[in-house]
Order: C-alpha cells, then structure tokens, then sequence
C-alpha cells in the first residue's frame, strides 16, 4: 500500500469516526431536551389534575352578587357608599393567623365605617397560603365565603371563619365547619343554607377565588393582610402600632395614587 | 509543547468535584420544589423582578431545568454546557437576591422550595449570595475545563480530535 493510500484510508476512518460521534451527541443532546419538555409538561399537567381532585370540578366561571367589576374582590357594602369616599381594600388569606389578629384589631372598625359609608369596603381573598402550608383550605374558605356572598352574608361569614380559624396554622378547615357551623354562626338558616350548601359542595364560586389570588399577585400583594387605601398599599408596622382612631383617620386621609 | 491546565490530572479532579458539588445541589434545590409548581410560581412573584405575566411559566419550568442540568453535571454528560447553564442560574439567582436586598424586599429566597415575604429575609441575603457564588464558581470551571474523570462525555463521545492530539501530547510527554 502507497503512502497516500493509506494517508487517504486514514482520513476517511476520521471522518467516520467523527460523523458518528456528531450522530451520538445529537441523539444524546435530543433526549436531554426531551426529558426538559416532558418534565415541564408532566408538572403542569400533574398540578392541573391536583387542582382538579381539589377543588374545581366544575371550573364555574359565576360570580357572586357583589363582586367587584374587575372580578378581583368582593365589596362589602355595595349601594351604601357615596361616590368620592376611600376605597380600602384588604387583602386576607383565611388560614393566616396575622389576618385574625387584623381582624381582631380593626374588623368591627371597617364594618361600622362600611356600614355608614364612610368608605367603599372590598375584601380580595388570596389563596397563597395553600402552597406554603400544602393544603387547600384557604381556597376552600374563600370558596365558602363567596358563597355566603350569594347568601347575602358576606360580611358576617367572614367574621365566622376568623373566629373559627383553629389555633394552629396549616390545620385548616373541616367541612363541616365551613359547610354547617359557619353559616349558622353568620345566620344562613333554612332554604338560604342549602343553596348555600349547594354553591359551595359545587365549588361554584373556586374560579371567581382563584382569579382574585391571582389579580392580587399582579397587584404586587405578596403578603397577607394588606391594606390598601385608593390603591396605596399601607406599611403593616404602622397599621398594627395604630388606635382604632388613628387607623381610622389613615383610612380616611390616606391619599391615592392615582 | 507545554501541558495545558485542562490536561492536568488536579484540574480535571477539581471539575469532578466541581460537576458534583453544583450538580447534586441543583437536584436537591429542583426535586424539593417540582412537586409544589404553584408554590414555586409565588416565590418568583414574590422577587418582583420579572414581568408578572412570565412568573408562571418561570416557576413550572425552572425547577425541572435545575434537575435536568444537576444530572447532566452529576452524570459528566454534556459537562461544559451544563457548566455554563448551571453557572448562568446560579448568576441569575445572585442579580435575583442583590435586587430584592437593594429594593428592601424582604423575602424567603425560595431558593430550596418555599419562598415568598418573610420577616428577616434580608440577614439571609449575604449568606444566599455568597452561597450562590461558590455554586456560581463550579459552574464557570466546568464550563472552562470540561474534561473530568467518571464522565459519561468520555465514553459516549470519545475525545475530540484537539483533545486527543492533547492527550497524544500528554502521553509523549510522559514518555520522554
């Protein structure tokens, strides 16, 4: 064999050798970029039938009676305020202990001003607290609470599942608390109960909650509770060193932003 | 011919240590939160920094892509890639935490699953940074030196025609 022959023998076993490792790192490279796509696809698809199993069999788009235009909150005393005065929103998840204490502190504040229109009260549920305390009662309270809305009982459903929250956070909410004692507790009797019963075995209302979570998410409200007056977010430490005088005279004076 | 620093038997340790130390704690960091993927899209809400719209597909998507590159790194498959990728999150979560520290935003990092506002975030910024790079320094010398032992690029692709003309080298050195 002549010199260049084998020169020539030698350079087309490279360039197979090379060929067939561009083919290996092609196929190896094809599956990792797989395994990525199957492994995001597989969560999301995992977490929608959790979801499912949960809470949303019907997937409802209803809406209760007093929900804010933008489907974001619920407003307390719609009709009852004039237009001009302070919009305070709160945003509350039901299963956070600090959430109870607010409530402690300033409810029956907000709900004699709400009740006299001196301001235009909204509650945004939030729903975060499921995903830290892996359970899925803070949907399901606001889920109930939505319902009680229909039931012309908002307000005081509300109050009934703070005063029942249980002591320890992450226990959550049984259903029979949510279904029985706190409808009684906030007065749904007789045929209001089983419609309001029916909302909530139905999870009528679980899209309307997961949709003011998530517009409070956008609204850049991480943390419960929020307080927000004409759309300007309250700093807490204040808000919790407050007199209910002086909580009040903030809500009344607290300028918006825009 | 001189021995290059890639072809050196510590360098080449260093990346197996390197590829194992980062790839194990990005395993770690992704397994803990792909079960929870909403819990994971709150905590990168809760950084305020990328636009809302984009949070949720973020947080499903980056807990398996930290698995996916912690294996690669784990297995040497694809090592100098991997390293690269591995060192680019790590970059990222570093730009993450000094934001929300400079904002005043005190959160939970999120960086092992949990996340979102917390009281005494802040002390733990420091601490998360200066974690984050050492992790960050893994990424950048497997990205730099590739070439480790216990690799499965060893063996599923064989050398390349530089690197075996450097081992070619390295042989004839040891000889002479």
């Amino acid at each position: 064999m002549t010199q260049s022959r084998r020169e020539a023998l030698r350079r087309q076993q490279q360039a197979q050798a090379r060929a067939k490792r561009f083919q290996r790192i092609i196929i190896v490279g094809a599956i990792v970029l797989a395994v990525v796509v199957v492994g995001v696809f597989g969560t999301i698809f995992v977490s929608q039938l959790n979801r499912g199993n949960t809470a949303d069999p019907g997937t409802s788009a209803a809406v209760p009676v007093n929900a804010t235009a933008d489907r974001d909150g619920i407003t307390v005393n719609p009709g009852k305020f004039a237009a001009g005065v302070p919009k305070v929103e709160i945003f509350v998840d039901y299963q956070c202990p600090i959430c109870k204490q607010f409530e402690g502190m300033f409810g029956a504040t907000l709900d004699e001003m709400a009740g006299k229109g001196e301001i235009q009260l909204i509650y945004r549920t939030m729903t975060f607290l499921d995903n830290n305390l892996k359970n899925d009662s803070s949907l399901k309270a606001g889920v109930a609470a939505a319902c009680a809305d229909n039931s012309g009982k908002y307000s005081a459903y509300h109050n009934a599942i703070f005063a029942g929250q249980p002591a320890t956070e992450g226990t959550g909410y049984t259903t029979q608390q949510l279904r029985v004692d706190f409808a009684g507790t906030a007065g749904i009797t007789g045929a209001a109960l089983s419609t309001f019963q029916q909302c909530y075995d139905n999870r009528v209302t679980s899209g309307f909650v997961q949709g003011t979570n998530e517009a409070a998410a956008k609204d850049q409200v991480n943390s419960t509770p929020t307080v927000m007056v004409n759309g300007t977010k309250l700093d807490n430490n204040k808000v919790f060193q407050s007199s209910v005088d002086v909580f009040k005279q903030t809500l009344l004076t607290t300028k918006g932003n825009g | 011919m001189p021995r290059t620093l890639a072809t050196r038997t510590w360098v080449r340790w260093t990346t197996f240590a390197a590829r194992q130390i980062l790839g194990i704690v990005l395993i770690i960091a992704g397994a803990l939160k792909i079960p929870w993927p909403e819990a994971s899209v709150q905590a990168v809400r809760a950084y305020q920094l990328l636009p809302f719209d984009i949070t949720r597909p973020v947080g499903y998507a980056l807990p398996v892509i930290e698995v996916v590159i912690g294996l690669l790194l784990v297995l040497g498959l694809f090592t100098r890639i991997a390293g690269w990728l591995g060192g680019l999150t790590m970059l990222a979560f570093i730009i993450g935490i000094s934001w929300v520290w400079a904002h005043g935003i005190s959160i939970d990092c999120g960086c092992f699953g949990g996340g979102g506002e917390t009281e005494n975030g802040i002390a733990q910024y420091p601490w998360d940074i200066a974690r984050d790079v050492g992790l960050l320094a893994c990424g950048v010398w497997a990205g730099l030196f590739p070439r480790s032992p216990l690799a499965l690029d060893n063996w599923l692709f064989g050398p390349s025609d530089t690197e075996a003309d450097a081992d070619h080298d390295e042989l004839e050195e040891s000889r002479a």
